[in-house]
């Protein structure tokens, strides 16, 4: 049996440090490490390149030095990125890439060259449509990338390779579908906070590596008998929910995550890729197949109901709509869903907040009063 | 008997209830969290009514300070206490507007007491007494006598800012320009109302309304308020208190449970 408490110390203390185990993984394998911005990046061309992926997801960092380019009504994720770009944060990395979910991103990547941080930007456009020819228009946007990495890293992606890269991926997105779906059956041990540190490491780590103590965990936990725990189930939606004053927040109020649709976790992974095709087509089928994604036009708007069968599917208490200062994808999607929610009978809060929490009263307020309400 | 403390961010109140949940002591006193404002108010109320803290049989503790307070037996949000509060003093109560020092809270009841939906302002100071404090300040006089001072006027000045850091710089614009001062208190009362009754709207206001808070002390903002909304609204004997009171009840609740 797995030393499953181990595997979660290790991969909490990647999370709190990651600049430490980026460097770390560099050293011990050699490899060099390109930064993906959020939501969606083609990491499975990169890993193929020999080069180590890392997910660029904002943090606690006192905003200064991006103001200078980016206007403060851009989500408090986007200019942390650019604020540890600038600032020399990530001087290890090769290169970052950049997709252009919304308008703060296209701006980040046209804003970032001139920040002086002397990583290039690798840009790339993904496409708001699923007819046909977004199939074949994401398929060769992924072609045009593969051939700049490769001429900016002078290193050529085999077909084998990124065969390899993909099934290792896939590998590690279904072991992430398995572990949050034992959440609920061990509130204790994989509570908010650590069921979030466990999930975030995987950005700064091989994602082989990544993946098998992640399996380490599930199997340790299996053998153990499930945990009782007088505990508030929700499911978090939303970009992303990573602040320790947040996460302290829903733990003193024994608030359990059943399941997520935040974009920094469940978004990443809840789809999974059809078998036939090439890696590359795979890739674009899967992004092509992803739903309920407030970053991917959709005109069935099918997140609202997604939403409640999650609830349900998990028997959830509640719904948190873990909104992100300033993203507008979110905010234009919230009413949709709310009213759907409501109409269901699905308990809802909604809080608004930066990524950076100096001060969590008002936050704690509004969720403490939402468990008080529906417990 | 029991005990209520709510500790909010400018200022500190207690409720002491007897077994017949009959108030026997409420004290408020403006200063805050991270005061002795509380150990104040405490003293206050023990005096007033000649117990000590051996006789409290169960006390709850709610506001901004409750996580830092620890003499408490159990520590509860102000949205429900407002709630509790408001049910107990107006059985025919559907909608609180609670404004304090920093937040200002709408909270829609069930019929029962319990809260059916609830929205706050996010941390910006509009639309709170920390707003109105600011434009006092300005205008030379004590938060109180907003109310008169608006009283005498006739067309309140438009506050267009929104942040209360522009607002104040604005006013003084404005004051500069040869604004009479009744007219500023009037649209610094006005802002608040609307930007209020904007976030009421988010949860569909029904009657009886009822206003808590140290901001309710201010007749004219009360009224603004109900004109903006079209409701005649409730205000209790003491609004301050009213967080107090609900976290009073709380406790006589949790000791008989």
């Amino acid at each position: 049996m797995s030393d499953y408490r181990a595997l979660i110390q290790e991969l909490e203390a990647v999370c709190s440090n990651p600049a430490a185990a980026v460097a770390e993984e560099m050293k011990r394998s050699g490899r060099r490490a390109i930064g993906c911005v959020p939501a969606y990046t083609p990491d499975e061309i990169i890993y193929a390149a020999g080069i180590l992926p890392v997910g660029l997801w904002g943090g606690q960092t006192d905003i200064k030095l991006a103001d200078s380019l980016l206007q403060n009504f851009c989500c408090s994720l986007i200019r942390a990125d650019l604020e540890y770009g600038m600032k020399g944060t990530y001087q290890m990395l090769t290169a970052v890439v950049i997709p252009n979910f919304c308008d703060s991103l296209k701006a980040l990547c046209k804003n970032w060259p001139y920040g002086d941080t002397g990583i290039p930007v690798l840009g790339i456009a993904y496409p708001q449509n699923r007819i046909p020819a977004a199939f074949q228009y994401l398929i060769s946007e992924f072609q045009f990338f593969q051939e700049r990495l490769e001429k900016l890293t002078g290193t050529k992606v085999t077909d084998e390779a990124l065969e390899g890269s993909f099934g290792i991926y896939e590998e590690y997105r279904k072991t992430c579908r398995e572990f949050v779906k034992m959440v609920a059956d061990y509130p204790v041990t994989l509570n908010a906070k650590t069921r979030h540190h466990i999930l975030k490491a995987a950005y700064f780590m091989d994602k082989k590596i990544y993946t098998e103590k992640l399996r380490g965990i599930i199997e340790g936990l299996k053998a153990q008998p499930k945990e009782e725990m007088e505990q508030f189930k929700v499911v978090l939606s939303g970009i992303l929910v990573d602040a320790e004053a947040y996460l302290d927040i829903l733990v003193n109020n024994h608030i359990t995550v059943v399941a997520d649709d935040l974009a920094q976790e469940s978004r990443q992974f809840r789809t999974p890729a059809r078998a036939e095709g090439t890696a590359l087509e795979k890739m674009a089928q899967r992004y092509m197949d992803q739903r309920g994604c407030s970053l991917i036009y959709e005109p069935e708007k099918s997140r609202g109901q997604m939403l409640i069968n999650m609830a349900k599917d998990n028997d959830a208490d509640g719904v948190i709509a873990a909104q992100m200062k300033f993203c507008e994808a979110e905010e234009y999607d919230y009413p949709i869903y709310r009213k759907e929610l409501q109409k269901a009978g699905v308990k809802l809060l909604y809080v608004e907040a930066d990524q950076q929490i100096e001060a969590a009263g008002q936050l704690e307020n509004r969720i403490q009063t939402f468990v008080e309400i529906n417990r | 008997m029991f005990l209520g403390i709510d500790i909010g961010s400018s200022s500190s109140k207690a409720v002491l209830l007897d077994e017949e949940k009959r108030v026997l002591a409420e004290e408020a006193l403006n200063l805050g969290t991270g005061s002795n404002g509380i150990s104040q108010v405490l003293e206050q109320v023990y005096s007033k009514t000649g117990r000590t803290p051996k006789d409290i049989l169960y006390s709850v503790v709610t506001g901004y300070g409750r996580n830092v307070y620890k003499g408490a037996d159990a520590q509860v949000t102000e949205i429900s206490c407002h709630a509790k509060g408001v049910t107990h003093l107006f059985g025919e109560a559907r909608t609180v507007i609670d404004i304090g020092g920093q937040d200002a809270k709408v909270i829609r009841l069930d019929g029962e007491g319990n809260v059916a939906d609830f929205v706050m302002n996010d941390k910006c100071a509009a639309g709170t007494g920390r707003f109105l404090e600011v434009m006092a300040r300005v205008l030379n006089c004590d938060i109180y006598r907003l109310s008169d001072l608006a009283a005498k006027s006739l067309r309140g000045t438009q506050i267009s800012s929104v942040c209360t850091v522009f607002a104040e710089a604005e006013v003084i614009s404005q004051l500069s320009l040869g604004s009479k001062v009744e007219d500023v208190a009037k649209g610094a009362l006005q802002s608040v109302a609307k930007r209020v009754c904007g976030q009421a709207r988010r949860i569909q206001v029904a009657p009886q309304v009822v206003m808590t808070g140290g901001v309710a002390l201010i007749p004219e903002a009360v009224h603004m308020v109900e004109k903006e909304l079209g409701e005649e609204i409730a205000v209790p004997g003491s609004p301050q208190t009213v967080g107090a009171l609900g976290a009073a009840l709380f406790a006589w609740e949790k000791y008989h449970r």
